[in-house]
C-alpha cells in the first residue's frame, strides 16, 4: 500500500510541532472569520494569503495554515447561520433552516454541538476520499498532453457557474475578463509587451493576491456599508448544552449520508459546496422527514453541515490533482500555490509527495482540533459575533491593507487593491460572478501556454485540440456545463428558494 | 428597468474591441510569423468578450437595485478615504494614517463619534506592534519616527 506509506510519511511532516502550531492557529483564526456575518471562507483565505506570504513561510506551513483556515472557517460559518439566521456563504445557506428554529427553541447550544459533530464527520470522510481518490486522479491526469490540459482548463470554466448558477454568459464573460487580465504583462514566449502601456509596474502583469483580496474583501466593505450600516444584530442567547449519547447517534446517519454527498459535489467539477449541502439537505428531507424539518430538527442541522464541509474537501481533490479549482476558496488556495511557485496538478503528487501527504494529513490533524475547539470553546466565538460589525468591518478592511502593502511594500498595491474593490462591487451590482475573474488570472498563463505549445506541435493545426479522445470526452463535458444550467438550473434554483421560504 | 445590464454590456464590447484590436498591433516578434503569436489568445478572448457583452445587452437581467444617490456618495467618500490612507502610509505613517481610516470608517458605519476614535487608535497600535514586533514585518512609522 502506497498510499499508506506516503499518509504515514505525511503524518511525520504534519505532526512536527511547527505544524501543529500552524494548523491550531489557522483552525482559530478561520473559525473566528467563519462566524463573523458576511465573511466566507474566501475572503478569510483572500485576506490571509498576503499575511502568509510575507511572513516567507515555508510552503507546507503556509499550505496547512490556509487549509485550516479554509476548514475553520467552513465550521464557523454555521455559528452565525444557527445564531443570527446570517449564513456567512452561500453553503451555509441550508444550515440556517432548521438551525435557527432551533436556536429559536433555546436548544442553541445543541445546535453548535451537533452541526461542530456533523462538520468533523463530513470533513473527516471527504478526507479520506481525497486520500484514496486523489492519488488515481493524479495518475490518470499524467497522460494529459497540452491539448488536453486546454480542455480541462475550458471545462474549468464552463462549470464554474454551477449547476445554480444564473447567466451562464456572465459566467463566461467574468472569466474573459480574468483572462484578459492574465494577459497583461511581458509574454514569457516571445518577451512581446502586452497591454502594459510601457508602464514598468505592468511588465510582470497584475498581482492576483492584490486582485483577490480587492475584489473580496474590499468590495464587501462596500456592500456591508450600503445593506447594514449601523444597524445592531440580534443575536439568540445559548443555553447550557445538554447533549446525549442517543442524540449524537440520532444525528449519525444523516451525518454519514450527508458527508458522501457532500464530498461527491466538492469533486465533480462546478457542483461545489452550496450543491453539496443543499442535496444533503433535501435528502435527509425526503428520508427521514416526518413534519418536523424545518422546525428545528437536529438532523436538518447535521446534514447540510456534513454536505457543507464534506464538499470542502471534495473541492481540493481537481484542486491538487488537476491544478483545477472547484470553488472559489479553493480557487483562491490555488493562488497560493502559483505563488509560492508550486504548480498544482498531476506533477505535484511526484515532485512535492512531501507536501501534498504533509497537508492532508494536517486537515486530520485540523479537523481534530476544530472539534476540539468548536465544542468547549463555542462561547469565546460567539462572544466575537456580539460585537457590532461597524467596529469589526473597519479592521478586518485594515487588516486585509497591511497584508497588501506588506507583500511589496509598496502603495501603489494599495491604490489597485482599492479600484479591484470599486470594480468587484460594480461586477457584483450587475451579476457578474467573481469567482471566475480570479480563476482567469490563475491559470490564463497556463492556459495560453498549452494552447500555444499544442499549436506549435501540430503546425498551426486547429484539429489537434480535439484529435484525441481524452480531450472530446473533455469538451463535451465542458458543454454539457455550459448547456445544462440553462436547462435544469432554473428548477433546482425555484427548489432552493422553495425549502428555504417554506421555513420563514 | 434592464438598463444595467445594457450599459455594461455596452462598456464591455468596447473594451473587447479596444482589446483586440490593440492585440493585431503587437510588433511581430524576433523571427518572423509564427502560427500562434503572443496575439493568438488574446484575439480569442476578445471574440468571446464581444458575444458575452453583445448576449447581455439583447437579453439582460433585471437590474438589482442601485443604492440612493446619497449611500452612493457615502460610498465613494469611503473609497476616498481608503485611497488617502494608501497614501498616508508612508509619509505620516501607518499608526495615524490607520487610526485615522479605522476611526472614520466605523464613524461612517454609525459608531459613535468617541467610539470610533477608540477602535482606531486600539486597532491601530495593536497591529502595528502585532506585525512589527511578533511577525517583524516592518510598518512604516512615518511621522514618529522620532
Amino acid at each position: 500500500m502506497d498510499t499508506i506509506s506516503l499518509l504515514m510519511q505525511g503524518f511525520a511532516v504534519a505532526l512536527s510541532p511547527e505544524s501543529i502550531m500552524f494548523a491550531v492557529v489557522g483552525a482559530i483564526l478561520g473559525t473566528l472569520i467563519g462566524a463573523l456575518p458576511g465573511l466566507g471562507p474566501a475572503n478569510g483565505v483572500a485576506i490571509l494569503i498576503p499575511l502568509a506570504f510575507s511572513l516567507g513561510l515555508s510552503p507546507t506551513s503556509s499550505l496547512i495554515l490556509l487549509t485550516s483556515v479554509y476548514a475553520g472557517a467552513m465550521y464557523g460559518g454555521r455559528i452565525s447561520s444557527i445564531l443570527l439566521n446570517i449564513p456567512g456563504d452561500e453553503p451555509a445557506m441550508m444550515t440556517c433552516l432548521d438551525g435557527y428554529p432551533m436556536a429559536l427553541k433555546g436548544k442553541a447550544a445543541e445546535a453548535l454541538a451537533i452541526s461542530a459533530i456533523a462538520s468533523f464527520i463530513g470533513s473527516f470522510i471527504a478526507t479520506i476520499g481525497l486520500v484514496i481518490l486523489a492519488p488515481i486522479l493524479a495518475k490518470f491526469a499524467l497522460k494529459f498532453g497540452p491539448s488536453e490540459y486546454f480542455a480541462l482548463f475550458a471545462l474549468a470554466f464552463a462549470t464554474l457557474g454551477g449547476i445554480t448558477g444564473k447567466n451562464q454568459f456572465k459566467t463566461l464573460m467574468a472569466a474573459a475578463i480574468g483572462l484578459m487580465i492574465a494577459t497583461v504583462g511581458i509574454d514569457i514566449s516571445t518577451g512581446v509587451q502586452r497591454y502594459t502601456f510601457n508602464t514598468l509596474e505592468l511588465f510582470e502583469g497584475v498581482d492576483f493576491i492584490i486582485a483577490i483580496v480587492g475584489l473580496f474583501a474590499i468590495s464587501e466593505l462596500l456592500f456591508f456599508l450600503e445593506r447594514h450600516a449601523g444597524d445592531g444584530l440580534k443575536q439568540v442567547a445559548i443555553n447550557k448544552l445538554k447533549l446525549s449519547a442517543k442524540d449524537i447517534i440520532k444525528v449519525l446517519p444523516a451525518s454519514i449520508r450527508g458527508a458522501l454527498l457532500g464530498f461527491v459535489s466538492g469533486v465533480l467539477p462546478g457542483a461545489g459546496a452550496s450543491l453539496g449541502s443543499f442535496i444533503s439537505y433535501t435528502l435527509e428531507k425526503r428520508t427521514s422527514d416526518k413534519g418536523e424539518f424545518g422546525h428545528g430538527d437536529p438532523r436538518g442541522v447535521a446534514a447540510p453541515e456534513a454536505g457543507n464541509n464534506g464538499a470542502a474537501s471534495g473541492a481540493l481533490v481537481p484542486m491538487l490533482t488537476l491544478g483545477v479549482p472547484g470553488s472559489g476558496t479553493t480557487a483562491v488556495l490555488l493562488a497560493m500555490l502559483i505563488s509560492l511557485n508550486i504548480s498544482p496538478g498531476p506533477m505535484l503528487f511526484q515532485q512535492n509527495a512531501d507536501l501534498v501527504w504533509g497537508v492532508i494529513a494536517a486537515m486530520f490533524v485540523g479537523n481534530l482540533v476544530l472539534l476540539l475547539l468548536n465544542i468547549p470553546m463555542v462561547g469565546i466565538f460567539v462572544k466575537l459575533l456580539s460585537i457590532p460589525p461597524k467596529y469589526l468591518m473597519p479592521i478586518v478592511t485594515l487588516i486585509a491593507s497591511v497584508g497588501i502593502y506588506s507583500v511589496s511594500h509598496s502603495a501603489l498595491d494599495l491604490y489597485f487593491m482599492v479600484g479591484f474593490g470599486v470594480a468587484g462591487y460594480i461586477f457584483r451590482k450587475v451579476d457578474i460572478p467573481l469567482v471566475p475573474i480570479i480563476l482567469g488570472m490563475l491559470l490564463g498563463p497556463e492556459m495560453e501556454k498549452s494552447l500555444r505549445h499544442a499549436l506549435v506541435l501540430s503546425d498551426g493545426d486547429w484539429s489537434v485540440l480535439f484529435n484525441s479522445g481524452l480531450s472530446i470526452g473533455l469538451w463535451t463535458v465542458a458543454i454539457l456545463g455550459l448547456v445544462l444550467p440553462i436547462v435544469v438550473g432554473p428548477i433546482v434554483r425555484a427548489k432552493m428558494a422553495r425549502s428555504k421560504n417554506s421555513t420563514r | 428597468m434592464r438598463i444595467n445590464d445594457r450599459v455594461f454590456g455596452m462598456l464591455m464590447l468596447i473594451l473587447a474591441v479596444a482589446y483586440g484590436w490593440e492585440a493585431t498591433q503587437f510588433p511581430m516578434p524576433f523571427g518572423g510569423h509564427e502560427s500562434v503569436g503572443p496575439e493568438t489568445f488574446p484575439i480569442m478572448l476578445s471574440i468571446i468578450l464581444g458575444i458575452s457583452s453583445i448576449y447581455m445587452m439583447v437579453r439582460p437581467d433585471p437590474d438589482e437595485k442601485w443604492a440612493p444617490a446619497a449611500m452612493l456618495v457615502e460610498l465613494a467618500i469611503v473609497v476616498l478615504a481608503m485611497l488617502a490612507f494608501a497614501w498616508a502610509i508612508e509619509p505620516i505613517g501607518f499608526m495615524p494614517a490607520a487610526a485615522l481610516v479605522v476611526s472614520f470608517l466605523c464613524w461612517r458605519m454609525g459608531a459613535s463619534v468617541s467610539k470610533s476614535v477608540m477602535t482606531g487608535v486600539i486597532s491601530s497600535v495593536a497591529i502595528f506592534f502585532l506585525f512589527n514586533h511578533v511577525l517583524e514585518l516592518a510598518l512604516p512609522l512615518g511621522l514618529l519616527e522620532f
